[in-house]
């Protein structure tokens, strides 16, 4: 229902539900059907009462609806012209097709009954659309990967994934140390420590296709994965999107300084050095000089090359 | 009847046609509904559908259309079907809720009206952009709206979380058509850009091998050809890696790449 329906037009569009709804649904408890309808019992009565002087022309007691709701069980007789439900609304069919796209992705490999059904119900509600509007939710992400990986961040723990490699092609099981989430172009990464390869990784979070709790090892060179909150300062070049949407600064303004805080040192390098020109770290110095020491080493390369 | 019920029995998603319909008053203009307009048709629905359409309606919970979504299911339970449980294992994938109002969004899609709202550029400048809106997407948790720029008159998709304050609707009396030739489902055609030849060690470098259309095994490190889509962003994302990768060509970015280095050197001193 849209939000800018008002009450009188909201109550009317669910008065008309109503009759369909009970028709189906004979007998049903009246503290069930206000739940249903997400209404308070009385407001139920009230809709019922009004619905019991509704019918056709003619408006004798032969034409009105005949409900019953006295005993707390609803019924209706002689309600055969507004039986059928309404059609669903262009909102409510977004609703649905987007919907469907997220259920679809969730399918199990074996379930290509579910995936032929799913597809051919999308196409009939997208029909209802009307226009051919274009329509398309993916997530790639399972809740439940992003749940545990947070969690882990939260409590510097470890976890066991399973990691399907996009290039090998093949799923391997890790056990890792996340260190942080990022974002790029649309897309989630997680930096962690690996201790299968006993190296530093980033994995995309889509082809993390399961994440338990693990216990690892503390303080893997703990310089790198750091255990505490880093109080970091920078100072903005070039106000841009990018930096504003990488550091977290709403209020971004040219030659402001920002106090912010990170867990990862690691994070705070690459940050700043991706922003180019466009920012300068000015505290802590040990983060600032390895910046610097970063970038001299790339400008060398290039430079000798 | 007045103009305000019509635009009422609308609002309710109630399609109405208006002419003289009154064999005795032909000069009386009143309106009908069409049974077929305003019956629920959806062809044959199985139980396994509606559950399907059940875990659709779920997706939304605690997000913007969770009203619609729920209400088309009591519409979809008024058929007397009875609904199967299904058994898909996993926690259900829930649709992100935006800041920006998706109501709205929707309304203005299905009349084919102009939107217009504050959008945040590359440069963080705020302009102000009226679009037609014909296309909403969800991808791994950020919004997309594309529409026709009534500026450019061409193809535009913004980032919902990028719009900044409110959404204005205004008539529209032209007749939109929606384009065809976009493809929302399409990847974006990188055939027009310049490819950038960029080593990347092994293991490293997730996002860019992400955007590489091709890959070459050198042993320690892989070679990766990148379309160029966006100098700046692609810059950023090779200096994200450091010292694990390396532009081989084309020049130009190279050249902007060392142009970035030495600033932040400069800026640093």
């Amino acid at each position: 229902m849209s939000k800018e329906m008002s009450a009188p037009l909201s109550r009317t569009a669910r008065l008309l539900d109503l009759v369909p709804y009970i028709n189906t649904h004979q007998g049903i408890a009246l503290k069930d059907l206000a739940k249903h309808f997400d209404v308070t019992p009385a407001q139920m009565i009230a809709d019922l009462t009004t619905l019991w002087m509704c019918g056709l022309p003619g408006y004798t007691p032969l034409e009105l609806m005949d409900l019953e709701f006295d005993s707390g069980y609803v019924t209706i007789r002689n309600a055969e012209t507004l039986a059928k439900p309404r059609a669903i609304t262009f909102q409510e069919c977004v609703a649905l097709v987007l919907g469907l796209d997220l259920v679809m992705g969730q399918f199990p490999a074996e379930r290509q009954d579910l995936m032929t059904s799913a597809r051919s119900l999308r196409e009939r509600i997208a029909r209802q659309l009307g226009v051919p509007v274009q329509l398309q939710a993916t997530s790639s992400v399972s809740n439940e990967v992003v749940l545990a990986i947070n969690k882990a961040l939260n409590q510097n723990s470890g976890l066991l994934i399973q990691y399907h490699a996009l290039y090998k092609d093949d799923v391997s099981s890790r056990t890792i140390k996340p260190i942080y989430l990022y974002e790029l172009n649309g897309q989630r990464y997680l930096r962690a420590y690996c201790f299968s390869a006993m190296d530093f990784r980033e994995f995309r979070a889509d082809r993390i296709m399961q994440a338990v709790h693990k216990e690892v090892p503390h303080g893997i060179s703990s310089h790198q994965a750091s255990e505490e909150k880093i109080g970091f300062g920078i100072s903005i070049k070039a106000a841009t999107r990018d930096i504003a949407e990488r550091f977290g600064i709403v209020d971004l303004t040219e030659n402001k300084d920002f106090s912010l805080t990170s867990y990862s040192r690691q994070w705070i390098e690459r940050s700043v050095l991706a922003s180019g020109s466009g920012v300068v770290i000015t505290s802590p110095s040990y983060i600032r000089d390895s910046v610097i020491k970063s970038a001299q080493q790339l400008l060398d390369r290039y430079e000798h090359s | 009847m007045f103009e305000r019920d019509k635009d009422d029995l609308r609002t309710l998603g109630i399609a109405i046609e208006v002419g003289s319909f009154d064999p005795l008053f032909s000069d009386e203009s009143g309106y009908r509904i069409r049974s077929e307009n305003y019956q629920l048709d959806l062809g044959k629905i199985t139980s396994s559908e509606l559950a399907l359409l059940s875990l659709a309606a779920e997706a939304w919970q605690g997000a913007a259309l969770e009203h619609a979504a729920q209400s088309a299911v009591i519409k979809l339970n008024s058929l007397g079907i009875p609904a199967d449980t299904l058994e898909i294992p996993g926690v259900p994938l829930k649709l992100s809720n935006s800041a920006t109002d998706l109501n709205t969004i929707t309304d203005v899609i299905a009349t084919s009206d102009f939107l217009s709202f504050n959008y945040i550029a590359t440069d963080l400048t705020v302009r102000s952009r009226t679009i037609i809106p014909f296309a909403l997407s969800n991808n791994n948790g950020f919004w997309y709206l594309t529409g026709v720029d009534q500026e450019i008159l061409e193809i535009r998709t913004f980032r919902l979380d990028r719009i900044h304050g409110e959404l204005v609707k205004k008539h529209n009396k032209e007749v939109f058509e929606i384009p065809t030739d976009f493809d929302i489902f399409g990847s974006m055609d990188t055939t027009q850009h310049a490819i950038a030849t960029i080593d990347v060690r092994k293991g490293k470098g997730f996002s860019l091998r992400a955007l590489a259309t091709s890959i070459i095994d050198l042993g320690e490190w892989d070679q990766l050809s990148i379309p160029i889509v966006n100098r700046e962003t692609l810059t950023s994302q090779i200096l994200w890696h450091g010292l694990d990768v390396y532009v081989q060509e084309p020049s130009d970015l190279r050249d902007y790449l060392v142009s970035q280095l030495q600033a932040l050197i400069l800026n640093h001193e």
